[in-house]
Order: structure tokens, then C-alpha cells, then sequence
């Protein structure tokens, strides 16, 4: 099964490095879509569905923080599971996002495999 | 009391960093006799918690095109625009910045501000400064902390 995947990062290398070490994870991505911050993600994903989202939290513009907040809130949109990939490496903060409604949560720096690990974790829950 | 010892928390930090997601290594210190105005990458970003601080990152033209190519796997260095390697410096200081932070005692909870990428590296007053070797130049450190117990 091939995946729709929306990167949500202010960075371009990031959204870029993030879709490389996914293809060489051996994700299978039907496409990739990206955002620069969580309006956009959210403005696209009432455009089309994606299957997961992985979404940094230090955003100018709408933050991670608030897009799981606004996600969560949206009747549509609260099924489609999040993916946290973050510099944020405080226990706190992964608490806080996992609580606000995200399925999973990447500190940066990741191994590859890490990323691809929690990837189909967080997708074996979504579609079991 | 709490404790953070700065220095060589930067130095894990960034080995951290540049090993995982840059595939590059830290040789030791920097030797000395790089001039202070070599070329190089900069930049800056801000964190506020406890402590709040500022971290500043410089990295010499050659090694951040090298450490670019890893991260975006480009074959050749002559393919990277200033403007790419510029990000992935600014990256670099994002994570070595979050890295170092998962360290500090005490704190659950930081905000960091977006990096911005810098003309000059060195800033003008900081408490603690590492220069780290990667074999084809240098990383530099700088950390100002502020409302810390160390």
C-alpha cells in the first residue's frame, strides 16, 4: 500500500531531507505534499485527503502546536493522524503533543530507521 | 543546585547531530590558526525557558558544503546554492540548539525561535564557546545563557 504524505516544515532542506530518508526507508509514498507551516497544511488537507502527517512544532506562521489543536477541533480532519518530527526533544513537550491528539512523536536528530519505525507504527494503528 | 556544564554539552550536542543526520564526524578541537575572518556559514537562534540563551553557530565554507551535500545527498558540492547550504547551516543550529536543550537539568518545556542565517559568525559577547574539528574546517559554538544556576 502506497501513502500520501503531507511534510509540514518551515525549512525547505528539512521537507527535503525528510522525503529522502523516507524513500530510502523504503516508505512507500504515493506522493509527498508539503506545507510551510500548519495554515497551509490545513488549507491543503481540506483540499484532499492524506493518509499521515508529519509536522514540525517551531513554525512561524501557525505552529505545530496549534495545527494539532485546530486538527483535533475539525470533525473531518480529527481522524488524520500526525506524525510530531521535532527539535523539541523535552519529555514535556512530547507529552503535551501526544495529549493534544498526535500519534507519534520523532526527536530530531533521528536515525532513518527511527522515522520509518514510527511511520508504520503510527499507520499499522490507523489503517489495522 | 543545578549544573550545566555548557562546554561539553555543546560538544555532545553537535556530535550528536552531525553523526545522525549529517553522517559527519568531530575530530577533537579545532586546531588553532583559523583566522577569526575566514569565510564561513552563520547562524543564530534564540530559546526562552529556563535558562533562555542564544546560541550562534559558525561553520567555515568548506565543511558546510560538505556537511549540505550529506544532508541533501547531492553528488558534488558544485550542485548546492548558497542560499540551500545556508538552510542546512541554519538547521544544523536548530538542532545542535534542540540536542543541546534535552540535556539541560530541570527544564521540561523550551520555545525555540526560528534560526536566521547571520554575515558574521562570532558575536560579540558569549559565556561559552567550543571549536570543533570536521576534517575539512571547523564548527564554532557560542552559547549565552541567562537566568541559569550553573
Amino acid at each position: 500500500m502506497a501513502f500520501r504524505i503531507l511534510i509540514v516544515d518551515d525549512s525547505p532542506v528539512m521537507r527535503a531531507f525528510i522525503r529522502r530518508i523516507m524513500l530510502v526507508s523504503g516508505i512507500e509514498a504515493a506522493e509527498f505534499l508539503e506545507a510551510s507551516d500548519g495554515r497551509e497544511a490545513l488549507g491543503m488537507l481540506r483540499q484532499q485527503w492524506v493518509d499521515v502527517v508529519l509536522t514540525d512544532i517551531n513554525m512561524p506562521g501557525m505552529d505545530g502546536e496549534q495545527f494539532v489543536r485546530c486538527l483535533e477541533a475539525d470533525d473531518l480532519l480529527r481522524s488524520v493522524p500526525v506524525v510530531v518530527v521535532s527539535t523539541d526533544a523535552t519529555e514535556g513537550r512530547m507529552h503535551q503533543m501526544l495529549s493534544l491528539g498526535a500519534r507519534g512523536y520523532v526527536k530530531k536528530p533521528f536515525l532513518p530507521e527511527t522515522l520509518r519505525e514510527e511511520l508504520e507504527r503510527v499507520l499499522g494503528e490507523a489503517y489495522a | 543546585m543545578l549544573e550545566n556544564h555548557w562546554e561539553q554539552m555543546l560538544s555532545t550536542a553537535a556530535e550528536q547531530v552531525l553523526e545522525t543526520m549529517f553522517f559527519a564526524a568531530v575530530y577533537g578541537p579545532a586546531p588553532e590558526g583559523e583566522p577569526a575572518d575566514a569565510p564561513r556559514f552563520a547562524a543564530r537562534l534564540g530559546f526562552e525557558g529556563t535558562p533562555s540563551g542564544i546560541l550562534t553557530i559558525g561553520v567555515s565554507r568548506p565543511a558546510a558544503h560538505t556537511l549540505a551535500a550529506n544532508f541533501l545527498a547531492v553528488d558534488g558540492e558544485d550542485g548546492l546554492t548558497d542560499a540551500q547550504v545556508g538552510g542546512v547551516v541554519c538547521e544544523l543550529a536548530n538542532m545542535i540548539c534542540g540536542a543541546l536543550l534535552s540535556h539541560v537539568e530541570g527544564e521540561e518545556h523550551f520555545r525555540l525561535s526560528s534560526p536566521e542565517l547571520l554575515p558574521d559568525a562570532a558575536p560579540a559577547a558569549c559565556q561559552h564557546h567550543q571549536s570543533l574539528d570536521l576534517g575539512d574546517g571547523t564548527l564554532d559554538l557560542w552559547l549565552a545563557v541567562e537566568n541559569h544556576a550553573a
